[in-house]
């Protein structure tokens, strides 16, 4: 591919390619086998099966695991009112924390699976673990959809994994946030464990960082926070994109297929 | 027995084996990288030398340590000072001053050299020369490098000497820091609190003496007998935290019958002391059992970690009153805000412009 | 070089300066020089605080609920003083009005912390000024039964009781390591005691040291540790549930109890032990009348100890109020805290920076700008001080100046003020014990004096121990078991900017924090500490303070040992951590 220096070039480069595709077969535009009772015919639309069953199982658990996290992480901090009685009948606090922790288990080994994929999944599975930091097209990529979320940019781009600024707001965000989440979580929890337990001796260097496990406790809050931001944006994006961009989004997450809607 | 007692004596009357003092001796000669005859030098010293000499010196700090020492009920206090050490320094309790108590401190280094364990109370300034805090005319630092030298090692008192205490919370105006910043080549025991408890301060001492050894220590450089639960880990009140009970106000129901103060900021979850068991002043109380929360003062840095009686830590980089949940809270709403006036005008601008469905265009 | 300071006093510089660096058995650091002549008279005195921590700077910007916690760690020796100080200005300044129990209970702690610091002070860091420890060992045990039977019917008065405890201590000394008495000053000619009154001292000095121990347990009970109890703005943070479910998680009988027995105990003790030596010693030194400095002429005390919560006016504390400048024991004069011409601290010879080194700033107003910098005529160097300048700055600590006068506080200073404004309560155990000594009331203004009053306010502050423990449970017994006002516990509750003042009578004198409040948050905070008084360095007028004063034209039995310096200063119970915080 030609040397890209300017955004609309790549714009102009994409409609050169799909004139060549067109020029080539012509009859992309229309399939006869499907069609309705008055005759109107079936669409054609490029599909691609972008991601894979593992990556869209973790995907969902990654989300409820996490909303689960939020909801009870939040609670740890600011418990809900006090239950009367004896303490022996009630673990309200107790329920909190285990569910916490139960999800925060799911979402380590969720985690470490989706690892594991990134190396015999597909290329996009491999997306979300790191940055083409030195790949120009990338950030120009980035800009683009930066300019195209404040509404500079007319049209949107389509791309077949994630967009550069998703995928980079992934990378940071979702995927080092979760990391921390997970060391600094389990850092926390093999307080409990005791000194002498395994998780201790594999996340208590958080504490040769963070010497007093009150700092780990407010940083692994701020964690959580950025991430709730991410939900926020991510899930917004995703419904827009949806609508927007002319490509399928979250039916992509659910069916690994994304499917680009300009007729062909 | 002769009226001089040594060391020896003293540790094999209290049951010590033979084998293990050779042991000890063997580990102080190492850890002053003395080597095999250094090994038995030291064992030497200790069968004809007397009792352990201490020298006991205050950097910045409240005196609330050498207070809190002379609390101890198990051993008293006075037997400690009488039969198990020889507390030949202390600013608070010597007899001598000036140039006699100076004077001690030559003949110590020059007399027990690498034999005398070295107590710290507070620690060092270090700015303005150190001259924010003078012993004889000189930074106490120096003096304090100085008599580290020759000690077989060193035992930081409280959280001024191990952590930087009160005064090296921020501004830390005299640039306070901990012992191990200065004295780099020993052993430190690191005995944090604010101060720490009678019982385990002289607990740390005896071991020493009776078992003929350094007590085992975890990675912050503490006792790990003493300091390895957290406050809450032991805390008779767990159970009401467990159950989600507590006291929402001071001086409520909740708190008159004695349930959990994580909500007015309690810190047990986060500090590691024996509060919680061994408790204070023989047994007495703690600050829990009293009805207010515990406040970290073992922990590196909590004066840093306030306010005191919020469950979250203030964040200064984020300017005054924020938390994580205030920032976090003010974050996410902020980005609420965004998404849905950036939906808004998205959806307006649909409606605005007339959407040409084969977007792009197609090349002419 | 001769120099007549206003405040009546003629310092001469010019004989041999001696030093005494570290001053010990107080709190922290403090250095000493003085000149003394050829007969060995000190001519002038130079005192100096040689550590600074900068609390007061630290506080600032934080949350004022938590201040207490922050000066409590001024000082460990009179823990607890500073955070009460510190409740009671946020208190002031947000006119949080506490229970009536909060103020029997803080009342306890603070007389709790009297008589523990005292006792400690007298036996442990004040005593072997005039106690010879060595000499103790050539007493006749029965003779020092007898002795300590004539004085008291304190139990532990055997002859096998003597004849053991002076065994052991001969098995010490002969050990060769003296560990705390290791060169000290024993067979000085300055020690006057026969060596049975040295031996019953001797003992009392390790009674004391294992009964200090059970008073604090006071503090372990309402404020859950000693040192550094816990307090709360608004009350005290322990609750009482006498009578409820779950009583045992609270302030029950049991609890009570315990603190009973403690006083009961505390009083028992101060009667019986440390009452009788101090009359007993007091009796061989009662010729040695020096180190009375300011007490004679410039004493002053702010009062403590309401009897009713919320109500800080003199008439409401059983503690005295009051100012006696230039020896007028006719008329004591109020003190006004909140006075921008009443207390002013200067520092034109303290280690700081102002605007205006001329004058002084009230408290309110007041800056902390450390600056550490020697005078011409120090001897030395910067990091290495041989002699300092008092022509300049030299010390650490600042000088308050009540309306330009030094002034004495303590123990002394409050009971000169009580007797002066004829408080029976203070007037009649003074009385008492100089007619028992035989000697007149100006005997009292000395380093003896001192040490005297000290005993007697020990004495006083058990007993109102007792009336507040029977005060706390008729309160109870009436139905009100409320330790805490949490109306104004938020910060957002709080005006926007207010100001206060707190104050307490520490075991050392009169301490005062003042509090700025903006938006939440300390915008400034100065505490101005007894020692500050006491230990404070010359003012710009050249007036000297108490420590400097009482040193003034003492004879030394031997220079090369300060035995008499060390004996006026301890007199005192000085304490520099608090003094410059
Ligand atoms: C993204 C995921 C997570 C979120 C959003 C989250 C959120 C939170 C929050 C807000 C708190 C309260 C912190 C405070 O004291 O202020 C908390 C506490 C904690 N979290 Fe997580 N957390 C996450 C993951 C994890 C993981 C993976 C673990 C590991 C098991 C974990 C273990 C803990 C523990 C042990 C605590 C302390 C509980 C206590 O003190 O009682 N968290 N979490
Ligand atoms: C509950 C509502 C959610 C919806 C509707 C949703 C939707 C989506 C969609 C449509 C994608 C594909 C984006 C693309 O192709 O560029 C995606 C990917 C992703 N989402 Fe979500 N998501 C949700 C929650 C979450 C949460 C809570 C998180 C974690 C904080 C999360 C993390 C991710 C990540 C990391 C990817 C990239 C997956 C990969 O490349 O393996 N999602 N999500
Ligand atoms: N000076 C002083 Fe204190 C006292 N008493 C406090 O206010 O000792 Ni540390
Ligand atoms: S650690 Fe705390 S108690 Fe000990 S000297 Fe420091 S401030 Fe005082
Ligand atoms: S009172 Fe504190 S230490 Fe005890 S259970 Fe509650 S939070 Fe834990
Ligand atoms: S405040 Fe300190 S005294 Fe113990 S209970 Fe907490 S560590
Ligand atoms: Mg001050």
């Amino acid at each position: 591919m030609t040397e890209l220096t300017h955004a609309a070039d790549l714009v102009a480069e994409r409609c050169r390619l799909k004139k060549a595709l067109l020029d080539v077969n012509p009859e992309l535009t229309q399939t006869a086998d499907i069609v309705d009772s008055v005759g109107e015919r079936a669409v054609v639309r490029r599909t691609v099966y972008v991601y894979e069953a593992p990556v869209r199982l973790w995907h969902w658990v990654n989300a409820l695991a996490m909303v689960t996290l939020f909801v009870t992480g939040y609670l740890i901090a600011s418990p809900p009112s006090s239950p009367t009685g004896e303490a022996s009948a009630h673990f309200q606090m107790g329920y909190i924390r285990f569910i916490h922790f139960t999800a925060g288990q799911i979402l380590a080994v969720a985690m470490l699976g989706r690892i594991y994929w990134a190396f015999v999944g597909n290329s996009h599975a491999r997306q979300l673990f790191y940055i083409p930091f030195w790949k120009g097209e990338f950030w120009r990529g980035a800009l683009l959809e930066a300019r195209w979320y404040a509404f500079l940019e007319k049209y949107p781009q389509q791309y077949i994994g994630h967009n550069p600024l998703a995928h980079l707001s992934m990378f940071l965000m979702s995927t080092l946030g979760t990391i921390f989440m997970i060391c600094t979580g389990f850092a926390l929890y093999s307080e409990g464990e005791g000194r002498a337990s395994w998780l201790s001796h594999a996340f208590g260097w958080v504490f040769w960082l963070f010497p007093n496990s009150q700092q780990v406790h407010t940083l692994h809050h701020l964690g959580m926070w950025v991430l709730v931001c991410f939900t926020f944006i991510h899930v917004y994006a995703a419904i827009r994109e949806d609508i927007m961009s002319r490509q399928s989004m979250i039916s992509a997450m659910i069916s690994g297929e994304r499917q680009f809607r300009d007729e062909v | 027995m002769s009226a001089t007692e040594t060391f020896y004596e003293v540790i094999r009357r209290q049951g010590v084996t033979r084998r293990s003092f050779t042991k000890f001796c063997s580990l102080t000669a190492a850890s002053m990288g003395l080597g095999a005859t250094g090994a038995s030098n030291v064992a030497h010293a200790l069968e004809t030398n007397p009792r352990v000499p201490v020298i006991w010196m205050h950097g910045l700090e409240c005196t609330c340590c050498s207070e809190s020492f002379i609390r101890s009920a198990h051993p008293l206090v006075k037997d400690v000072v009488l039969s198990m050490i020889s507390l030949d320094y202390d600013d608070t309790l010597m007899a001598a001053a000036g140039h006699q108590a100076e004077a001690i401190l030559a003949e110590t280094k020059e007399k027990y050299k690498g034999k005398y364990i070295l107590a710290v109370e507070g620690n060092p300034p270090l700015n303005e020369g150190g001259m924010f805090c003078i012993d004889g005319g000189r930074p106490f630092v120096e003096r304090l490098k100085w008599m580290a030298q020759d000690a077989a090692a060193v035992i930081a008192w409280g959280a001024c000497a191990s952590w930087g205490c009160v005064q090296a919370a921020k501004p830390n105006p005299t640039q306070a820091v901990p012992i191990d910043k200065v004295i780099t080549d020993k052993p430190i025991i690191k005995v944090p609190g604010c101060p720490p408890i009678a019982e385990v301060m002289t607990g740390v001492v005896t071991f020493i003496t009776t078992f003929g050894r350094l007590p085992e220590l975890d990675r912050q450089g503490r006792p790990q007998m003493f300091y390895s639960q957290r406050i809450h880990d032991k805390c008779y009140r767990r159970p009401h935290f467990d159950a989600g009970q507590f006291v929402e106000q001071w001086d409520d129901q909740n708190a008159r019958e004695g349930k959990c103060l994580y909500k007015m900021g309690c810190r047990g979850p986060t500090t590691y002391n024996a509060c919680s068991t061994v408790r204070w002043n023989n047994g007495v109380s703690f600050p829990i059992q009293s009805g207010h929360g515990c406040i970290g003062c073992s922990e590196d840095g909590f004066w840093d970690n306030g306010p005191f009686y919020e469950r979250l830590s203030n964040i200064h980089q984020f300017g005054v009153e924020s938390n994580a949940d205030r920032i976090g809270v003010a974050a996410a709403a902020t980005v609420g805000v965004a998404v849905a006036a950036h939906a808004a005008i998205t959806a307006l601008s649909r409606v605005a412009v007339k959407r040409d469905d084969k977007a792009p265009p197609a090349v002419k | 070089m001769t120099v007549q300071t206003p405040n009546g006093f003629t310092l001469d510089n010019s004989g041999k300066r001696i030093v005494v660096d570290p001053v010990t058995r107080i709190e922290g650091h403090m250095r000493v020089e003085v000149n003394v002549d050829e007969q060995n008279v000190i001519r002038n005195a130079v005192s100096t605080g040689t550590m600074w921590r900068g609390i007061e700077v630290i506080l600032r910007g934080r949350d004022p609920r938590d201040a207490w916690a922050f000066t409590e760690r001024i000082c460990g020796v009179c823990t607890g003083t500073h955070a009460l100080t510190s409740v009671r200005a946020v208190e002031d300044a947000l006119q949080i009005r506490i229970p009536e129990n909060a103020n029997s209970i803080r009342n306890i702690m603070q007389l709790t912390l009297q008589v523990h610091d005292h006792i400690v002070h007298f036996y442990h860091l004040h005593a072997l000024d005039w106690v010879d420890v060595v000499s103790a060992l050539s007493a006749d045990p029965k003779a020092t039964s007898a002795l300590a039977q004539s004085l008291s019917p304190w139990p532990l008065s055997s002859p096998g009781y003597f004849r053991d405890l002076q065994g052991r201590l001969k098995k010490f000394v002969e050990s060769g390591q003296l560990g705390p008495f290791k060169n000290g000053y024993w067979g000085s000619k300055a020690y006057r005691l026969p060596p049975e009154a040295n031996l019953m001292a001797v003992a009392h000095y390790l009674e004391a040291l294992d009964f200090q121990k059970e008073i604090v347990k006071i503090h372990t009970i309402f404020g859950g540790k000693n040192p550094h109890p816990n307090w709360l703005v608004g009350g005290v943070p322990c609750p009482i549930n006498v009578d409820g479910i779950g009583g045992v998680g609270a302030i029950n009988m049991e609890r009570l109890n315990y603190v009973t027995e403690i006083i009961d105990r505390s009083i028992e003790f101060t009667n019986q032990v440390y009452l009788p030596d101090v009359a007993a010693i007091g009796s061989f030194y009662k010729d040695w009348l020096y180190g009375g400095g300011l007490s004679s002429q410039s004493v002053l005390a702010y009062g403590d100890i309401p009897e009713h919560a919320n109500d800080y006016s003199a008439a409401n504390l059983a503690l005295p109020q009051g100012a006696i400048i230039n020896g007028n024991l006719a008329e004591v004069f109020p003190v006004n805290l909140r006075d921008p011409l009443e207390i002013q601290e200067f520092v034109a010879h303290s280690w700081y920076k102002y605007p205006d080194e001329t004058k002084g700033l009230h408290p309110w107003d007041g800056v902390t700008d450390p600056h550490y910098e020697l005078g011409p005529n120090a001897k030395g160097t910067k990091t290495n001080i041989e002699s300092l300048d008092e022509g300049a700055k030299y010390s650490w600590i600042k000088s308050p100046r009540w309306k330009g006068h030094a002034m004495e506080v303590g123990p002394l200073a409050r009971w000169i003020v009580g007797y002066a404004q004829n408080k029976p309560e203070f007037k009649e155990p003074v009385d008492k014990l100089l007619k028992d000594l035989g000697l007149p009331t100006s005997a009292l203004f000395s380093t003896l004096g001192r040490t005297a009053a000290r005993a007697l306010e020990c004495q006083w502050a058990a007993d109102k121990l007792k009336h507040f423990q029977d005060k706390l449970i008729a309160t109870i017994k009436a139905g009100d078991s409320s330790t805490a006002n949490v109306d104004k516990w938020e910060p957002k509750s709080w005006p926007s900017e207010v100001k206060g003042v707190g104050f307490t009578e520490a075991p050392r004198g009169a301490l005062a924090h003042w509090i700025k409040i903006k938006d939440g948050r300390i915008d400034n905070y100065q505490a101005v500490v007894p020692t500050t008084w006491n230990g404070s360095p010359r003012d710009p007028n050249g007036n000297i303070g108490a420590f400097e004063a009482s040193l003034m034209n003492t004879p030394m039995a031997d220079p090369t040992q300060p035995l008499e310096i060390l004996r006026t200063l301890h007199s005192f119970d000085p304490c520099l951590a608090c003094s410059t915080h």
